[in-house]
């Protein structure tokens, strides 16, 4: 019985050492993006620092076939499954390798090939998208799981209410992960809704779960039984995620005008920390390990960094490109004009 | 092919009937759209022949409604979903401006998001202010929409069908107050109309009527009574306009009226006036008129001030054609 366990967690070690390398990938490509945004290499950046492990540990539980329509801040979530982190600097540059085109302003990522929806400003109106794709895939006969992920913000927008109640009423297969990191820029959480966010799933007649954000193993945790539910067609599950933004909400703020910095980098709420904690608690890396990953992190995120830095910007033509299948004949008059 | 005299409503239902039975990604959605049949029962029946699955009753949210249609379109299925009245659209503007008209372009065309969004339009039916607006323009300033609306049973068939086997998403205005005014003989089959072209219904040397939708048949009827020499063109798509269509017109009458019911500031009217002074002034032979709903809410007792009627459109009529 005590061998079969350990064999058990001993096969479960490589998942879990991948899921802390993505973590460390994200911190590490994260300040490299903050600081070069610093030196005018980088136009804009919504760090997603604090955000590491819930992110992380939703994507542990998630399957290929599934799909997530996230948000800004995704970046942790994109790594682990996979998106190469190519994808996410080119995103940034906007250069002509983005998938995007350079369209779309930093931290507004799009992956079809890892299933990740492309990502809008206005906050929460994926949520709604997050409901009609989930009940195409159950039409297919898909056994695909949608996760949709948003701010606490979000919480208080009509379409989150719609998301929620529609995916409760047709019970689809899809999970909201309410990435509730105590501040929708300024307003703190407490001033954006008096109750607990995993209480309005009640009004929805849905399960609503609170799970440490903070914590990869207790995410994955939760997770898990929210995506299998969905998966077993008992409908959605709205998941709390309690973390900490721990930069600003994007290089454009201030957060020193409305906080002091609640969770500091290296201290015993760090997301990195707790996991790094975890994983020596489980016997499943040494700190020899655990250097190694954060060396390797920062050479890949230098190495790539650098390369997409040289890839030229797009092609003027494609800024109007893809408007519609077929360009009209009025942007076809408009572009002679500009280019 | 068979074929049966049916009003805008019946056309409707058989292009949707059609498309249900030809493809198992189309899907209906909207507010009481399947065992109701709809509130102008354009849907009537289809819940029973194609199941709850795809002829879906929706709750009351009209962003929900296009949200989900949207997030339907992007995983592949072939979404109609219907707004019971374009009055209550507005909560799902930022969805169809911000998500369904930029879903390919922000995502470098990687997804794609086929759609139509049927919402019937316009006055006609003592709805007042909040049954009755025509919106045409908001959608016609969001670069990504395709904007479609039909006047006549056959051409509300033919449009539907290409609407919904584009790749692109479209905003289909049904004009309410023809639903039932006109029956034609209609195709029982699929037959498709091209989007992006007008359609030329009578030829003149005097002037040109241009105009779409519910106001259709108030300027042919007004062409007939008065023995008007004027070609009319319903222009069917206003995105992409018929450039070409209008153009020929214009060359050959240089008088032109352009009629329509939304409200005249802003309105649709003011581009195509603005179009054709741009290529081709040197062919007019006196000032754009635009015969308009006035700037003001459409009021309910009083709905028939509202629209354009024969009396406005003859006083412009003289105008133009008093000019040298």
């Amino acid at each position: 019985m005590e061998q079969q366990k350990k064999e058990k967690t001993e096969s479960e070690k490589p998942r879990y050492i991948r899921a802390y390398a993505a973590m460390v990938l994200s911190r590490t490509l994260d300040k490299k993006i903050v600081s070069a945004q610093r030196q005018g290499r980088v136009g804009f950046y919504t760090p997603t620092m604090g955000q590491e492990a819930l992110q992380v540990g939703i994507s542990m539980a998630l399957e290929k076939e599934d799909y997530v329509y996230g948000y800004y801040r995704d970046v942790p979530m994109m790594l682990h499954r996979g998106v190469p982190i190519e994808t996410i600097i080119n995103q940034i540059m906007g250069n002509s390798a983005d998938t995007a085109k350079g369209r779309q302003m930093p931290s507004h990522y799009t992956s079809k090939a890892m299933h990740f929806m492309s990502v809008q400003s206005p906050v929460a109106s994926n949520l709604p998208l997050a409901a009609g794709a989930a009940y195409a895939l159950r039409y297919l006969k898909k056994k695909s799981v949608v996760v949709t992920t948003f701010g606490d913000g979000a919480t208080s927008t009509p379409d989150f209410h719609a998301g929620m109640n529609l995916a409760a009423v047709f019970k689809l297969p899809l999970v909201f992960v309410c990435e509730n990191n105590g501040y929708a820029i300024s307003l703190p959480v407490e001033r954006q809704t008096p109750v607990e966010i995993s209480l309005k799933a009640v009004a929805y007649g849905m399960p609503g779960v609170k799970a440490d954000g903070m914590n990869f193993v207790e995410m994955y945790n939760a997770a898990k039984k929210a995506i299998h539910d969905a998966r077993s067609g008992n409908g959605p599950t709205l998941i709390d995620a309690l973390s900490y933004r721990m930069g600003p909400h994007s290089t454009s703020d201030d957060p020193s005008k409305y906080r002091t910095d609640e969770v500091k980098e290296g201290s015993d709420r760090d997301p990195l920390v707790i996991g790094e904690k975890l994983l020596i608690s489980m016997e499943f890396a040494d700190d020899k390990l655990l250097e190694k990953i954060r060396n390797e992190a920062i050479k890949t995120v230098d190495e790539k960094f650098d390369a997409c830095e040289k890839i030229p910007p797009p092609d003027p033509m494609t800024a109007f490109q893809d408007v519609y299948k077929n360009m009209t004949w009025m942007l076809e008059e408009e572009v002679k004009d500009i280019l | 092919m068979t074929s049966k005299p049916m009003n805008m409503v019946q056309a409707l239902n058989s292009a949707l009937d059609n498309l249900l039975s030809s493809d198992d990604r189309v899907i209906l959605l909207g507010e009481d759209i399947g065992i109701d049949g709809g509130v102008f029962r354009v849907t009537d029946g289809l819940l029973a022949k194609y199941g709850a699955e795809r002829v879906i009753d929706t709750p009351l949210v009209e962003l929900g409604i296009v949200g989900m249609a949207i997030g339907m379109a992007i995983q592949g299925l072939r979404p109609i979903p219907e707004i019971q009245f374009q009055d209550f659209i507005y909560t799902a503007m930022d969805q169809i401006i911000n998500q369904m008209a930029k879903i390919r372009f922000r995502s470098g065309g990687e997804y794609e998001c086929p759609l139509v969004l049927r919402t019937p339009y316009g006055g006609g039916v003592k709805g007042g202010l909040y049954h009755s607006q025509s919106g045409e323009s908001y959608f016609a300033h969001t670069a990504g929409l395709t904007v479609v609306t039909p006047s006549n049973p056959y051409d509300a068939k033919g449009l539907l069908v290409s609407a919904a086997q584009g790749d692109d998403p479209v905003i289909f205005l049904e004009p309410k107050r023809l639903y039932r005014t006109a029956k034609q003989e209609v195709p029982d089959d699929l037959y498709k109309i091209p989007i992006g072209k007008a359609q030329v219904l009578q030829t003149g040397n005097d002037l040109t009527f241009i105009t779409y939708g519910s106001m259709v048949p108030t300027v042919m009827d007004t062409v007939k009574k008065n023995n008007l020499d004027a070609d009319v063109l319903d222009l069917r798509t206003l995105v992409p306009v018929d450039k070409n269509a209008i153009m020929q017109s214009v060359q050959k009458t240089g008088r032109i009226i352009i009629v329509h019911e939304a409200p005249r500031t802003g309105g649709f009217g003011a581009e195509i006036s603005a179009m054709i002074t741009e290529r081709g002034i040197d062919f007019l032979y006196a000032p754009i008129l635009r015969v308009t709903g006035p700037d003001s809410p459409i009021p309910y007792r009083m709905e028939e001030y509202y629209a354009p009627n024969e009396r406005r459109i003859m006083n412009a009529v003289k105008k133009v054609m008093e000019s040298a």
